[in-house]
C-alpha cells in the first residue's frame, strides 16, 4: 500500500522494503522474526514474548545496560509485538539516526548474548504478563477468541499458558532463536526519511549470510469451541464474536471490507446504531476485520452489564445477519469513503507505514499501491457486495464471554 | 507552517496553524471545562454533557449527526477530563468545510430529556467498563485520596449515583455557564485554508453569548495518606503514586517532564532499572500531568501480590537515590534524546500538532512553535532538575494499591 515503494531482495533471501515518505523528519523501520506463537514447537507456548525480552539483554559486544543506553542515546522509541507467525521488532526515531539504530538491532537480532541469569527474568516477566490478562477481561476475551476461532496453533495465545512457561528453559528458547532468526526468512521495512540506496546496503553488510533457509508452512488443525465462557466476578460481560470471511488475498476482500464498514465502519454503522444509540445496551461495541494469511474473520467486542449481555449478543448476532437482506446505496457509499479516508490518514504515519508494508508482503508476497486499494474499493457496489454476502454467508459464529454471568447460544447459530 | 488567530466580540478564539504537504487537517473544539469544574451534585455532568453533544441540535436527530460525519469519512470523537473537554476530528482537505460547519453546529445541542435518559445507560456502561480496568480504577481513587477535597481529585465519569441522580435541567444550566466562546477555542492544524475557517466560525459562532465562566484555582499539597483496598476478582496488585509537580503555565514544567522520564520511563529509567528490569513488576511508569495552576505526578506500578514488599522498598530507595545523589548528565541527555524524538514524530501528524496547538492556547494563551518547544526542552540543566526534586520532593507521594485478598493464592 504505497504510492512509491522501494525494494531488494538480499541473495540469502531477505526482504527489505521502503516508503519513502515526502515533509517528515522522522523513520520506523520493523523485522519481522518468524517465531510468532503459531510457529513455535509444541510446549513452547509463550516463548516468543520472553524471546523478545531476553535479545534486548546485552547483544555483541555491549551488556544489557550499555545497549539500553545505546538505544535511548538514539532517542529511540521501540515497539515489540508477537503475532500468529511472526515477531516484530522495530522503533521510531529521528532520520539521522537510522544508521546506528539498525546496527544496533543487528547485533541484537544476530548476536544477542541470551545469558541464562537474565533468560529467568524475562521468562519471569512473561509469566507476569500472562497473569495479568486475568486483571483485564476486555483484551483477554480477544486473545481467546482467536484461540476459539482459528484452527490450531494459528490462533495461538502469544502470552503462552503458566505451566509451558515454567518449563521452558534458557537451552530451549535459544534453540527457537537460532533456528528462526535467519536473516533469509526475515521481512525487513523502513517508512520515513531515509536513503534506501544506504539502507540495503548497510543491511546486505550486516545481515548478508550466505545462508537460504525456506520456511516451514503451518499445518492447521483443530478448531475450538464453538462458545466458551471464563467465570469473573468484574463489573461488565465481555463479549467477544468470530465469524469467518475471505482473507487479503482472496478476489472478494474488498467486498469483504466494505461489509465490515457497513457494519461498524463509524457511528452511523449498524453495530454503533442499534447496540448502543437506539438501545443503550454498550459503551464499547465494535466489530472488525482480522486477517491471517490462510484464513480471515471478522472479530466482534462488545462490553455490557450481566442483566443487558444476552440482548446485546442477540442483537449483535441479528445484525450480522440482516446484512445479507440488504443494504442501501447510502450505506454503502459511507463505507467507502471511510475505508479511503482511514487508508490515506494512515499513510502519514511512518510508524504505520512500515508495519502496513511488511504486512502486505507477508500476506500477498507483494505491497499493492495506494491507487491500487483506492481503485478497487471504488468499484465496490451493493451488488457486489451483497452477491458477496450471498455466497459467503455468516453461517458459523464462535462466542466467548468472560464476566459473573455466561449467556444462551443456541446450538447452531 | 504558518500560525494564524482571529478572536471573535464575543470571546471565541480561533487558531490555526496551516501546512500544506500535510494530506489530511484536524479540527476541534476545546473547551475549558471538565469535573474540577463541577460539584458533588452534578458530579460526572461534564463527560456526560460531551456525549450528549453527539446527540444533535433542534435541526439534527442523533443518527442524522452520525451519518453526516460519517460521510466525510472524518475520524472523529471527543474526550473529557479534570480541566477541559475536546471534540476533534481529521479528516481528508475536501470534506473539512462539512465537518467545521457541523461541529460548530453541534455546540449549540438541543439536550433533548428522552436522549439523555438513553445516553444514562452508556455513561453507566462506561463506568462499569472502568471497574474493569484496574490501572483506570486504582488511578481514581488514588487521585480523590491525594487531591481529597480538592475539586481536581472529582471523577471525571461521576458515579453510578451521581449519574443516576443528575437530571437534564443540572446538564442544561452547567452547558449554559461552562460552554461559552470565551470559555473556547476553534483550532485547526494541517492542510486547510485560514480564511475559511475564519468565515465558517464568524458564521457559526458570532451569535454565541459571553458568560462568566471563570474557575477558581485553589492550591493544594496532597494528602500523602497511604491506602490499600481489596478485589476479590484481582490477581495482580496494582499500585499508584501521586505526588505535586509543577503547573502547565510554569516555566519549570519542561525540567519537570524530563524529571519523570528520567525516573520513570517504560524503558532505561530507575524505575526500569531497579523494578522491571528485575523482574519485580511487569509494568512501572511515571508521568507529569501539567494543570491549571497545579500539577501532579503519577506512576502506575503492577506486580505480583508476592512481590509488593520489593517494590515498595525499591521505589523508596529509588527516590531517596535521587534525593541524596540527584541525577547523571548523561541520563539527563537520554531522557532529552526520547522526549525530542517523540515531540518530532508525534508532530508528524496534523492530530498531534491539533493537541499541542489547543491545550497551549488554553493553558498560555499562545502559539508556541515546534521549535521553540524543543528549544526549552534543550535548555533545561541537570541543577534545574535537582532543584525540583528538592522542592516538590517526589518521594513524598500518596499511595493507593489495589489488589486480591492477602490471605488468598492465586489458583490457576
Amino acid at each position: 500500500m504505497s504510492e512509491k515503494l522501494d525494494k531488494h531482495i538480499l541473495g540469502n533471501g531477505m526482504v527489505i522494503l521502503g516508503e519513502p515518505m515526502e515533509a517528515v523528519r522522522s523513520v520506523a523501520f520493523g523485522f519481522m522474526l518468524p517465531s510468532g506463537a503459531a510457529r513455535l514447537p509444541d510446549g513452547c507456548g509463550g516463548a516468543g514474548n520472553v524471546i523478545s525480552d531476553w535479545i534486548f539483554r546485552g547483544a555483541g559486544k555491549r551488556d544489557k545496560r550499555e545497549l539500553v543506553e545505546a538505544l535511548d542515546g538514539l532517542g529511540l522509541h521501540r515497539s515489540s509485538g508477537v503475532g500468529s507467525s511472526y515477531i516484530m521488532i522495530g522503533a521510531a526515531l529521528e532520520a539521522d539516526n537510522l544508521e546506528p539504530a539498525l546496527e544496533l538491532y543487528a547485533d541484537i537480532i544476530l548476536k544477542p548474548r541470551l545469558e541464562k541469569e537474565q533468560f529467568e527474568l524475562s521468562r519471569e516477566l512473561a509469566i507476569q504478563a500472562l497473569l495479568g490478562l486475568d486483571d483485564d477481561p476486555r483484551g483477554k476475551v480477544g486473545l481467546k477468541l482467536r484461540e476459539q476461532f482459528y484452527p490450531q496453533p494459528l490462533g495461538k495465545n502469544p502470552f503462552g499458558n503458566e505451566n509451558e512457561l515454567n518449563k521452558l528453559t534458557a537451552e530451549k528458547a535459544g534453540q527457537i532463536i537460532n533456528h528462526s532468526f535467519k536473516p533469509g526468512q526475515m521481512i525487513f521495512s523502513v517508512a520515513g526519511k531515509y536513503d534506501f540506496d544506504r539502507v540495503y546496503r548497510q543491511l546486505e553488510n550486516l545481515f548478508g549470510d550466505n545462508t537460504r533457509n525456506g520456511l516451514q508452512e503451518v499445518t492447521p488443525g483443530q478448531k475450538g469451541e464453538q462458545y466458551v465462557h471464563e467465570q469473573h466476578d468484574g463489573a461488565q460481560v465481555h463479549i467477544g464474536v468470530m465469524t469467518a470471511t475471505v482473507p487479503v488475498s482472496n478476489k472478494d476482500y474488498y467486498d469483504a471490507r466494505t461489509a465490515v464498514s457497513v457494519l461498524s465502519g463509524g457511528m452511523s454503522a449498524r453495530l454503533f446504531t442499534e447496540v448502543r444509540e437506539k438501545r443503550g445496551l454498550c459503551y464499547a461495541i465494535g466489530a472488525q476485520y482480522h486477517s491471517l494469511k490462510e484464513m480471515a474473520g471478522i472479530g466482534c467486542y462488545a462490553g455490557t452489564t450481566p442483566e443487558k449481555a444476552q440482548e446485546t449478543l442477540d442483537v449483535v448476532l441479528r445484525e450480522f445477519n440482516r446484512l445479507t437482506e440488504g443494504i442501501s446505496k447510502e450505506e454503502i457509499e459511507t463505507a467507502k469513503v471511510k475505508l479511503k479516508s482511514t487508508l490515506i490518514m494512515e499513510s502519514e504515519s511512518s510508524s504505520s507505514r512500515a508495519g502496513g508494508i511488511a504486512s502486505d508482503y507477508y500476506l500477498l508476497g507483494r505491497v499493492r499501491l495506494l491507487s491500487e486499494i483506492k481503485e478497487k474499493i471504488e468499484e465496490r457496489t451493493v451488488d457486489s457486495v451483497l452477491n458477496f454476502l450471498k455466497n459467503n454467508s455468516f453461517r458459523d459464529f464462535t462466542i466467548v464471554t468472560i464476566g459473573p454471568r455466561d449467556i444462551k447460544v443456541r446450538d447452531k447459530i | 507552517m504558518k500560525f494564524k488567530q482571529h478572536i471573535l466580540d464575543n470571546g471565541l478564539s480561533i487558531i490555526g496553524e496551516v501546512n500544506k504537504a500535510a494530506q489530511s487537517a484536524t479540527v476541534g473544539f476545546f473547551v475549558k471545562t471538565g469535573s474540577r469544574d463541577e460539584n458533588r451534585d452534578i458530579n460526572g455532568v461534564s463527560h456526560f454533557l460531551e456525549h450528549m453533544l453527539f446527540k444533535g441540535t433542534k435541526r439534527l436527530s442523533a443518527l442524522a449527526v452520525n451519518e453526516a460525519f460519517d460521510r466525510t469519512g472524518a475520524k472523529f470523537n471527543a474526550f473529557t477530563g479534570e480541566e477541559n473537554t475536546v471534540y476533534w476530528a481529521a479528516v481528508l482537505p475536501e470534506y473539512l468545510s462539512e465537518v467545521i460547519k457541523l461541529w460548530t453546529e453541534l455546540m449549540r445541542p438541543a439536550l433533548r430529556k428522552e436522549d439523555f435518559d438513553i445516553e444514562k445507560n452508556v455513561i453507566k456502561e462506561e463506568i462499569a467498563m472502568y471497574q474493569d480496568l484496574p490501572h483506570y480504577d486504582v488511578t481514581e481513587r488514588c487521585k480523590a485520596l491525594h487531591f481529597q477535597g480538592h475539586p481536581c481529585g472529582m471523577s471525571v465519569t461521576g458515579t453510578n449515583e451521581s449519574i443516576t441522580n443528575l437530571k437534564i435541567e443540572q446538564m442544561r444550566d452547567y452547558f449554559n455557564r461552562r460552554y461559552a466562546p470565551n470559555n473556547m477555542v476553534l483550532a485547526c492544524a494541517g492542510n486547510f485554508e485560514w480564511e475559511q475557517l475564519c468565515s465558517l466560525g464568524r458564521a457559526g459562532c458570532s451569535q454565541w453569548q459571553k458568560q462568566d465562566s471563570g474557575r477558581s484555582l485553589e492550591s493544594y499539597s496532597g494528602s500523602k495518606e497511604k491506602k490499600r483496598d481489596e478485589k476479590a476478582n484481582l490477581v495482580r496488585e496494582h499500585i499508584c503514586l501521586f505526588s505535586p509537580a509543577v503547573s502547565a503555565q510554569d516555566e519549570r514544567r519542561f525540567a519537570a517532564m524530563l524529571m519523570a522520564t528520567i525516573i520513570g520511563d517504560d524503558v532505561g529509567s530507575r524505575f526500569f532499572w531497579e523494578i522491571v528490569d528485575k523482574a519485580l513488576a511487569e509494568t512501572a511508569t511515571m508521568q507529569l500531568e501539567a494543570m491549571d495552576g497545579i500539577g501532579v505526578f503519577y506512576s502506575y506500578i503492577r506486580c505480583s501480590p508476592e512481590n509488593d514488599g520489593k517494590v515498595t522498598e525499591a521505589i523508596e530507595k529509588i527516590f531517596e537515590d535521587i534525593n541524596v545523589k540527584g541525577i547523571t548528565e548523561e541520563e539527563l541527555q537520554k531522557a532529552k534524546n526520547k522526549i525530542l524524538s517523540l515531540l518530532t514524530i508525534r508532530n508528524e501528524l496534523p492530530m498531534g500538532r491539533l493537541i499541542d496547538l489547543g491545550i497551549n492556547w488554553l493553558y498560555l494563551g499562545k502559539y508556541r512553535t515546534v521549535e521553540e518547544e524543543i528549544d526549552s526542552i534543550k535548555a533545561v540543566t541537570v541543577n534545574n532538575i535537582e532543584e525540583l526534586i528538592r522542592q516538590l520532593k517526589p518521594g513524598d507521594f500518596t499511595r493507593f494499591s489495589i489488589g486480591p485478598p492477602q490471605n488468598s493464592k492465586h489458583i490457576d
